[in-house]
């Protein structure tokens, strides 16, 4: 039924181990207050030294705190941002340095989904104008198919035919994050960034749109990278995780064993501080002191350092190297060895 | 002998005495489209000292219902009747300004959004200042006397020790600050100290940790629980995420299409939850630490202007029986502390169950 999508210009095979997306030292900053000449006073430090792979088929998450960095890093990869230093790969492509027409095939290969979807979708657009735009992106379809190609997608995302001539503010919360899907599935991507897509719905909605979500990533092959600031869902979705802190990603495990066995401090507060929806394993919420620090001005050495629990000198004066756990995990901490003998970021889980 | 059946009824003398009783509250707004009803018969009770959750979807009627309880809907947009309780009086029915002694003073309020309800034209000084000056010129007048300062001081030290008390710091140069200049966190603690001021018997928060991250919202939410015991405030607490209900509230209702489907103690609802759209809700809420596959309950919320005849949720229910399509449920006491309007529960209707 969706064979139509799979040719494409590019046509570069990807091999399963290879990542489907390569960071290198990706940093983005935003240059703020220019002077009259045009010179930044400072920058805005969104995204430092980045550096991660995404895996074909697999849902990475991106988690933490609002202002950390994350959605620039969505951006960036999808190259919405403005990319100050480091490497962004693609299927084996750099695609960092591309511009215009070089870079729109890779563009409609990767998608975004956003947060708020009524905000997302064109007011005045029926849902056929909204899709047959996208469609246009897709060159294995002729125009005279968009009909057609619009009801299969609209199809894939559970939503009637008969929806396909109506406004956006004609349908619910979720089924306009459909809509936004079916949209971004609409250029045969390889790759979806979900930004925040589903913090804007209700729980009974949400738990509707992320069933939806891995079903399509299974039966569409797709590579996810979800965004998102609550960990339960993240925990349920992903199968690996990456926590961020202040433009930095500290720490990198498997979805399962992440809450059980962070490897980093924050990690740790961040878990401790979520509610859990479950009477008996009430608990006391972690109180993590201090505030998120300004990107403009990150404190020196370990950006994590002045709210840790556990810092010692070297903590203010050095950025910690990253450690690798094993082949898909890291920690980016100077005592992570220390910490994980003595087994003071695992006990939270026995008294909890 | 009449005194004594009448004994018999009244509550055992342990029992305490609500704060606040909601009878039979029904919202309606006029809407070019007709008339939605909004609310439609709302029952409970707020217990001194306790913590209530209210959850339920976006458009079930929570935000209505704690704006309606100091009748905050304008008169011209909607239509509110029933009785809300408040220390005998009924607060539906007083003049603006008889509860202009209440709103803010008695019954206070916490709105989602701490930045936008700050006023941005005034420092946080001024705009704490004018409530103590409202509120506590009691206070002031004593702390002149005995410290011989002016008024001014006395209002600031009195406004310094309040900020104190929900964790901020460096309350100098806070009290100079605009909303702008805040972040979300200290909006929110600084929109809690105000509400207060006055030692209400009530807090209502509506949403009032839903735009914070998780790490500050840990920090209100501990605040909350810590005022709620020393201060001896019922906090209604009005909320989507059921992780909340779970951590800090002691009982919790559940709101669908405008009515509470269910009410009862945290532990009860959430190891024996009765109402088919409490356990779909349940059962829809991803849990940290506990990887069980996410259910959801099919539909949508109706349209309430045109509301499903009987029990509203009939539509979206795995056990309807004819009975849901034609009466509305009744609230039905299963145990102590655990009331559910639904006909599962009702003996006399057994036999319906297998039509």
């Amino acid at each position: 039924m969706f064979h139509v999508f799979y040719t494409n210009k590019i046509t570069k095979k990807t091999d399963m181990n290879n990542p489907l997306i390569k960071l290198e030292q990706v940093n983005t900053w935003f240059p703020n207050n220019k002077s009259i000449l045009g010179k930044p006073k400072f920058w805005i430090k969104a995204v430092s030294d980045v550096n991660l792979n995404i895996i074909e088929g697999e849902c990475l998450g991106l988690v933490g705190e609002s202002g950390c960095g994350k959605s620039t890093l969505g951006r960036t990869i999808l190259r919405l941002a403005p990319l100050y230093s480091g490497r962004i790969e693609f299927m084996g492509e750099d695609i960092g340095q591309l511009d215009g027409k070089v870079l729109k095939p890779y563009r409609a290969r990767m998608q975004m989904v956003f947060q708020d979807p009524k905000a997302s979708l064109n007011p005045k657009m029926t849902i056929f104008k909204v899709l047959s735009e996208a469609l246009h992106l897709n060159s294995s379809v002729a125009k005279e198919n968009y009909l057609e190609q619009a009801v299969k997608l609209l199809d894939l995302v559970d939503l009637r035919p008969e929806h396909i001539f109506r406004y956006p503010h004609e349908f619910s919360g979720g089924q306009q994050q459909r809509i936004c899907i079916a949209r971004a599935l609409a250029t045969n991507p390889k790759f979806i960034v979900f930004d925040e897509a589903t913090s804007a719905l209700d729980v009974s909605v949400q738990a509707q749109v992320i069933s939806l979500m891995k079903n399509l990533q299974k039966k569409l092959n797709l590579t996810y990278l979800f965004i998102s600031h609550d960990l339960s869902i993240i925990e349920h979705v992903c199968s690996r995780v990456a926590v961020m802190y202040a433009g930095q990603i500290i720490e990198v495990q498997d979805a399962g064993s992440l809450f059980d066995t962070p490897r980093h401090p924050y990690t740790k507060a961040l878990k401790n501080a979520v509610p859990i929806a479950d009477p008996e394993s009430r608990k006391e919420l972690g109180i993590l002191k201090g505030e998120v620090p300004k990107l403009s001005d990150p404190p020196s050495g370990c950006h994590f350092h002045p709210r840790c629990d556990y810092k010692k000198d070297i903590c203010s004066k050095k950025n910690p190297i990253v450690y690798k756990i094993d082949e898909n995990s890291w920690v980016r901490c100077h005592f992570q060895e220390e910490l994980w003998q003595q087994g003071v970021l695992i006990n939270s889980k026995e008294s909890l | 002998m009449n005194n004594i059946t009448l004994n018999k009824n009244l509550k055992p003398a342990s029992e305490v005495e609500p704060v606040l009783k909601v009878r039979d509250l029904n919202v309606a707004f006029n809407i070019p489209r007709g008339q939605a009803k909004i609310l439609e018969g709302v029952n409970f009770d707020l217990f001194p000292k306790e913590i209530l959750a209210l959850v339920g979807e976006t458009g079930s009627g929570k935000s209505v219902t704690a704006r309606s309880l100091l009748n905050l809907i304008p008169g011209r947009s909607g239509e509110t009747k029933g009785q809300v309780l408040f220390a005998e009086n009924d607060l539906l029915l007083m003049s603006d300004k008889e509860l202009q002694r209440i709103r803010g003073n008695r019954i206070s309020m916490v709105f989602q959004n701490p930045q936008s309800s700050i006023n941005p034209v005034f420092t946080l000084g001024e705009q704490i200042f004018r409530l103590i000056r409202l509120y506590l010129s009691a206070a002031v007048e004593d702390l002149k006397q005995k410290t011989h300062c002016s008024q001014k001081q006395a209002i600031e030290t009195i406004a310094k020790e309040k900020l104190n008390e929900v964790g901020l710091t460096d309350i100098k140069r806070t009290l100079k600050l605009y909303a702008n200049e805040i972040s979300g966190g200290m909006a929110q603690r600084y929109r809690i100290a105000m509400a207060l001021i006055s030692s209400p018997e009530i807090l209502i928060a509506d949403e009032a940790t839903s735009a914070l991250d998780v790490t500050v919202q840990a920090h209100i939410l501990k605040l909350m629980k810590d005022l709620c015991k020393n201060k001896q405030t019922a906090i209604l607490f009005i909320t989507h995420d059921l992780g909340i209900a779970a951590q800090i509230c002691d009982r919790v209702a559940v709101m669908y299409a405008g009515r509470i489907v269910e009410i009862a103690e945290t532990k009860k609802i959430f190891a024996n939850p009765l109402h088919p759209y409490t356990k779909g809700l349940l059962k829809a809420v991803p849990k940290l630490g506990k990887n069980e596959p996410l259910s959801f309950v099919p539909g949508i919320i109706p349209d309430l202007v045109n509301p499903p005849v009987g029990c509203r949720f009939h539509r979206r229910c795995d056990h309807i029986m004819n009975i849901c399509r034609k009466q509305k449920p009744e609230s039905l006491k299963f145990e102590d502390n655990h009331n559910v309007s639904c006909f599962l529960y009702k003996q006399n209707h057994k036999e319906n169950r297998h039509e």
